[in-house]
């Protein structure tokens, strides 16, 4: 039995969730693409009054708007640093929950893009990557991670690093014309 | 709580630093900066900074506990730089430390960088701060405070309209090719310079100005009047351009730092900020406060730049003067005015 502390912040969305095998024990979330640090804290807040003990962090890792994405990903390391706890990344688009066998999932990556993987069987077979929505074929979109699908991903999968998929836009000096 | 144990954050800019005080005794300073990352760049490349943050925050954090040997739940009160700064870059900080403080059930304190540069002061003297007159400067400040309490009331008495002083050094370097950051090069290549070889403009010190900018600063008709010389001069000698550029920074910020000092009564004066640990700086400084009766202190300069032991020794103060804790879940403020002194 892990009581896990569920974050994902790669979205517009910041969710919070307390998991405990398989069973969503908290679950709350705030809308706003730039208020994920004041409402983490908060949610985070509100998840450990109900739900002191924590055993694990699982934290969504990705591909997300990058200064939203740091923010979760950053306030989770401290708190598992601090619990002296395991943390636990996952790729954010394996946590989508849909009920279908073969499906691509898109979540907004701005500058007119998305973030899109494809998966088939419950498994990923294509992706993270990041595209102009036309060149991608069928994807479903205005879906957030699921804090329970998120869990169970941590059971495999561990993301250590943040999934930027784009480079700093940052010139050299000597290359600027 | 005679002698509060303090964690602070700082990730403002370029440094991702941790410090860890014990009172006013600092068991710890830890820098990871991304400064050689920016070279290339000519300057602070904010996702970049940001990026760095986030890889090495944790790490700096686990190698100030370690040099202070300390167990992270022994920890009073976390703080942290909760702006003026950049926005991606602080919010790395102060979600770690959120992180921190709640994983450690401590209380958070979210405080200004700018208070924070003058705090550093409390480590390495044993006099109180207050009153004192403050000269700010680094790379992306250039301001002169009235510090009547660290922890509540700090007053901006004036600061640069345009770049900050570090900011010119940066951009002067660029032009005559000495690399970024600009201020140790300039130092350094200076050192060999007549710094009255070139006698260019001090900024806002006409008799007009003291009248209407007392504490003021501007350095970009410095930077256009360096930048027309060297195009006019092109066998210039670059120490002595070096030397004559530096004299006319550090006479207009030691003629406003010693009018303010004079003007409001208090014979005391503290520089904090990188260009603090400008050698120049710290002898003109050093010569004209011995001559006007002022007392001065510089923090050594490490402490001069970017770090967290700034961050930790203004937490302890808030501590040990019963500053309450910032409340509930906050956000970090690129623009935070200095009047603020913590959220």
């Amino acid at each position: 039995m892990t009581i896990k502390l569920a974050i994902d912040t790669s979205t517009s969305r910041t969710i919070v969730a307390v998991v405990d095998s398989g069973e969503v024990l908290f679950e709350k979330f705030h809308d706003g693409a730039t208020d994920h640090g004041r409402a983490l804290g908060d949610l985070v807040n509100q998840a450990l009054q109900s739900h002191p003990v924590i055993d694990a962090v699982v934290v969504g890792m990705g591909p997300g708007p990058f200064t939203g994405l740091r923010v979760g990903i950053s306030f989770a390391r401290s708190f598992a640093l601090a619990r002296a706890i395991p943390i636990i990344g996952v790729c954010s688009l394996d946590a989508i929950d849909v009920d279908v066998d073969d499906y691509i999932v898109a979540v907004d990556a701005r500058r007119n893009e998305i973030y899109w993987a494809r998966y088939k069987d419950g498994v990923r077979i294509e992706g993270p990557s990041v595209n102009k929505p036309a060149e991608i074929d069928g994807f479903i979109t205005d879906v957030y991670p699921d804090m329970k699908k998120l869990c169970i991903c941590a059971q495999s999968h561990d993301v250590t690093e943040p999934m930027y998929l784009r480079r700093p836009d940052a010139v050299p000096t000597a290359e600027r014309t | 709580m005679s002698e509060p144990l303090v964690l602070g954050i700082e990730t403002s800019c370029d440094e991702t630093a941790i410090g860890i005080v014990r009172g006013r005794t600092l068991l710890a300073n830890v820098i990871a900066s991304s400064v050689e990352e920016h070279a290339r760049f000519g300057g602070v490349v904010p996702e970049i900074a940001s990026r760095a943050h986030l890889e090495a925050i944790l790490p700096s954090i686990e190698s100030a506990v370690k040099e202070a040997k300390i167990s992270l739940n022994d920890i009073d009160a976390v703080a942290v730089t909760a702006g003026p700064g950049l926005i991606g870059a602080l919010l790395v900080g102060v979600a770690s430390a959120n992180g921190l403080a709640l994983g450690l059930g401590k209380p958070l304190y979210g405080v200004n960088h700018l208070a924070a540069h003058v705090s550093v002061d409390f480590l390495t003297h044993l006099q109180p701060i207050e009153p004192t007159i403050a000269l700010l400067v680094s790379g992306g400040h250039s301001s002169l405070l009235q510090v009547d309490d660290i922890t509540s009331s700090i007053t901006k008495l004036g600061a640069t309209m345009d770049d900050a002083a570090g900011e010119a050094f940066d951009k002067i370097s660029r032009i005559m090719g000495l690399g970024f950051p600009g201020g140790p090069a300039i130092d350094r290549i200076a050192q060999s310079g007549d710094a009255k070889a070139i006698d260019f403009p001090r900024g806002l010190t006409q008799a007009a100005d003291w009248q209407t900018r007392p504490y003021d600063f501007s350095f970009s008709g410095l930077k256009s009047a360096v930048a027309r010389y060297l195009e006019v001069t092109p066998d210039y000698a670059k120490a002595d351009v070096a030397a004559s550029f530096q004299e006319s920074i550090v006479d207009v910020l030691m003629l406003k730092a010693i009018a303010a000092c004079t003007a409001t009564g208090i014979n005391s004066l503290v520089i904090a900020g990188g260009v603090a640990a400008n050698s120049r700086l710290r002898a003109v400084a050093q010569e004209r406060c011995a001559k006007a009766g002022i007392s001065l202190r510089i923090p050594s300069p490490g402490l001069c730049t970017d770090n967290g032991a700034m961050v930790a020794a203004l937490g302890s103060l808030m501590v040990t003067a019963g500053r309450a804790p910032t409340e509930g879940a906050f956000d970090a403020s690129s623009s935070l005015q200095v009047e603020q002194v913590s959220l």
